[in-house]
């Protein structure tokens, strides 16, 4: 099996130490970081996603799968003496206001910081302008909001709405998400993307920052 | 009761798991009612949650200090029918509502294990079946009356979080079994003391799944959960019904060995009521459905007794369905609607259900047209 296969099965499996290793043995043999990370780590991020979609893999497997790809992404960041790639974005993430859920929530802010994403989460009942300060200051690529109530989505149109008086919507990317949310809807309050589930949300973050 | 027996009654039962105390109020129009009361008025069968009786309704469980917490359970000061362990976790509560929710499981490590003998009631203590079976006697009349128990598997889960037990299912097998193991005694304990009460049955609620399906493998399902859930379903003495949110359906199989008597809440954008009918209906009651997700909270009073007709019409021949929301009747559900509700199950429920026969096999068929 290539370092390839090895690395993504590793990932897969939740070996976050044996992927570790067989990402410094990637870079050692001066294989490039984009590679290692975009083709071979995604790859592996690619698979255990379909597994989940046709229910062969569940929420543990996607979290240490999530894992293992962080413990690995490490190696890349300059800071663990890598080439310093691997930093995909920022992205600030909550469960919009009156709505107190966050399972979803908290499965995708795990799954994009497994991505490479650096992630702020907001928590739950976040109201419109808690959004708007935190984009002011932080700058994000990203604003993920959740709801699983029908009311409380509609929220989500009161945040993209405070971005646009704030002046700030322009300068971010808003993907939305719950069990009540569809494309639809996400379509009619303006935001620009909507995921169906955790995995889903990596590829789409991915996709509205221009690396997926 | 027939039709948790599968049999078919005279009319199509309707029961909540539960009934948010603010809309209860809403609906009733004082704070001065009874159990009865409120069945009364909707045409409900049954009753098992909080009522007002004066207190001021907080929604969720709540974990204050151990002393706090162990006093209220002994000894609740408005009118329940819960048996359900504390969540062992950090507590917070929305200030606009008083809804209580879970910040951060705190049962982290082997370490933490000592938070049980801490928060965790003493499930021998005498005073609040006492103060329970005094509220089933003054209230009961002629309604059904259930208790709201878990088995701990979502107990283990929202008190280690579902980072931390997914990590640990891998890293820690022991403590996950561990932790749901404690809980599962607990509630077994609780539920011997229940099976001498007045209780018709009992509703156990533990969440394992959302609408995409089960959070956890069928394998993982039956290593670490399905064993301690058994341990509580062995010592029932009493019909019971089994709640999850979500797609249920990959571990069906594995849920019925348990020997329940109902599935609920058959949430509609998760599962297909009609599908499960076919498949499991004359092995499980069905209870729930209508939908929370628009029908109660956002349709017209028409939509909601047009949704009412066609369930029943679908879940309802033979017997063996029990109309419920697929949820609970919460503060946000329109009072118009759930005044649809009551008036629609009053006017299709009724059996032989208008353009139905059952067959002897219990199967479903299609819906011909009044005759």
């Amino acid at each position: 099996m290539d370092l390839a296969a090895e690395l993504k099965e590793a990932i897969i499996a939740g070996s976050a130490d044996r992927a570790r290793e067989l990402t410094r043995k990637a870079l050692e043999a001066g294989v490039p970081g984009e590679e290692v990370v975009n083709d071979w780590m995604m790859g592996a991020m690619n698979e255990v996603g379909k597994r989940f979609e046709r229910g062969e893999a569940f929420i543990p497997e996607l979290l240490i799968a999530a894992r293992a790809l962080r413990h690995s992404l490490e190696l890349l960041r300059p800071e663990g003496g890598g080439p310093g790639v691997t930093f995909v974005g920022r992205v600030v993430i909550g469960t919009v206001k009156g709505d107190l859920h966050d399972i979803g929530k908290n499965l995708v802010a795990m799954m994009l910081q497994g991505a490479g994403f650096i992630v702020t989460d907001l928590g739950i009942d976040v109201p419109p302008e808690k959004f708007v300060e935190v984009v002011k200051e932080q700058q994000p690529h990203l604003v993920g909001m959740s709801a699983l109530l029908t009311t409380t989505m509609l929220n989500m149109r009161s945040t993209i709405e405070a971005l646009e008086r704030s002046g700030l919507r322009d300068a971010v990317k808003v993907m939305v998400g719950g069990a009540p949310v569809t494309d639809q809807f996400a379509r009619e309050i303006g935001a620009d993307g909507y995921a169906e589930n955790a995995f889903a949300a990596v590829s789409l973050a991915r996709r509205l920052v221009g690396v997926g | 009761m027939t039709a948790l027996a599968r049999a078919q009654p005279d009319r199509v039962p309707w029961m909540e798991n539960d009934f948010e105390e603010g809309l209860q109020v809403r609906i009733m129009g004082t704070r001065d009612y009874t159990p009865g009361d409120l069945c009364r008025r909707l045409g409900m069968d049954a009753f098992g949650y909080h009522y007002p009786s004066g207190g001021a309704a907080v929604a969720g469980q709540l974990l204050q200090s151990k002393e706090d917490m162990k006093s209220q359970y002994y000894y609740p000061t408005r009118i329940t029918f819960d048996f359900v362990p504390p969540w062992i976790a950090e507590m917070g509560t929305d200030s606009d509502t008083g809804r209580t929710y879970i910040k951060k499981g705190l049962l982290v490590s082997e370490e933490a294990l000592s938070l049980f003998d801490t928060f965790l009631p003493d499930p021998h203590h005498p005073a609040r079946y006492e103060r329970v079976q005094g509220w089933i006697a003054k209230y009961k009349e002629d309604f059904a009356v259930f208790a709201r128990i878990r088995f701990g598997v979502a107990s283990a889960i929202e008190s280690m979080g579902l980072e931390t037990i997914s990590y640990a299912i891998y890293d820690n097998p022991g403590l996950v079994k561990c932790v749901v193991e404690r809980f599962a005694s607990w509630s077994a304990a609780v539920v011997e003391h229940l099976n001498q009460m007045d209780f018709d049955f009992y509703w156990v609620n533990d969440d394992i799944a959302d609408n995409h399906g089960p959070w956890f493998s069928p394998q993982v399902f039956r290593e670490f959960f399905l064993p301690y859930m058994r341990q509580v379903a062995r010592v029932m003495k009493k019909p019971w019904i089994y709640h999850s949110d979500g797609n249920l359906m990959p571990l069906m199989e594995d849920l019925l060995t348990l020997g329940m008597a109902g599935v609920h809440p058959i949430q509609p954008a998760a599962m297909e009521i009609g599908e499960v009918k076919r498949q499991y209906g004359h092995r499980v009651c069905l209870v729930g459905n209508i939908d929370l997700d628009y029908i109660l909270t956002r349709a017209s009073p028409e939509e909601v007794e047009a949704n009412v007709r066609d369930t029943i019409r679908v879940a309802g021949p033979g017997g063996g369905y029990i109309i419920s929301s697929a949820n609970s009747l919460t503060d946000y559900c329109q009072v118009k609607n759930v005044l649809a509700f009551s008036r629609a199950v009053a006017k299709y429920g009724r059996y032989p259900l208008v353009g139905h026969e059952a067959g002897d096999d219990g199967q479903v068929s299609e819906y011909r047209g009044e005759r």
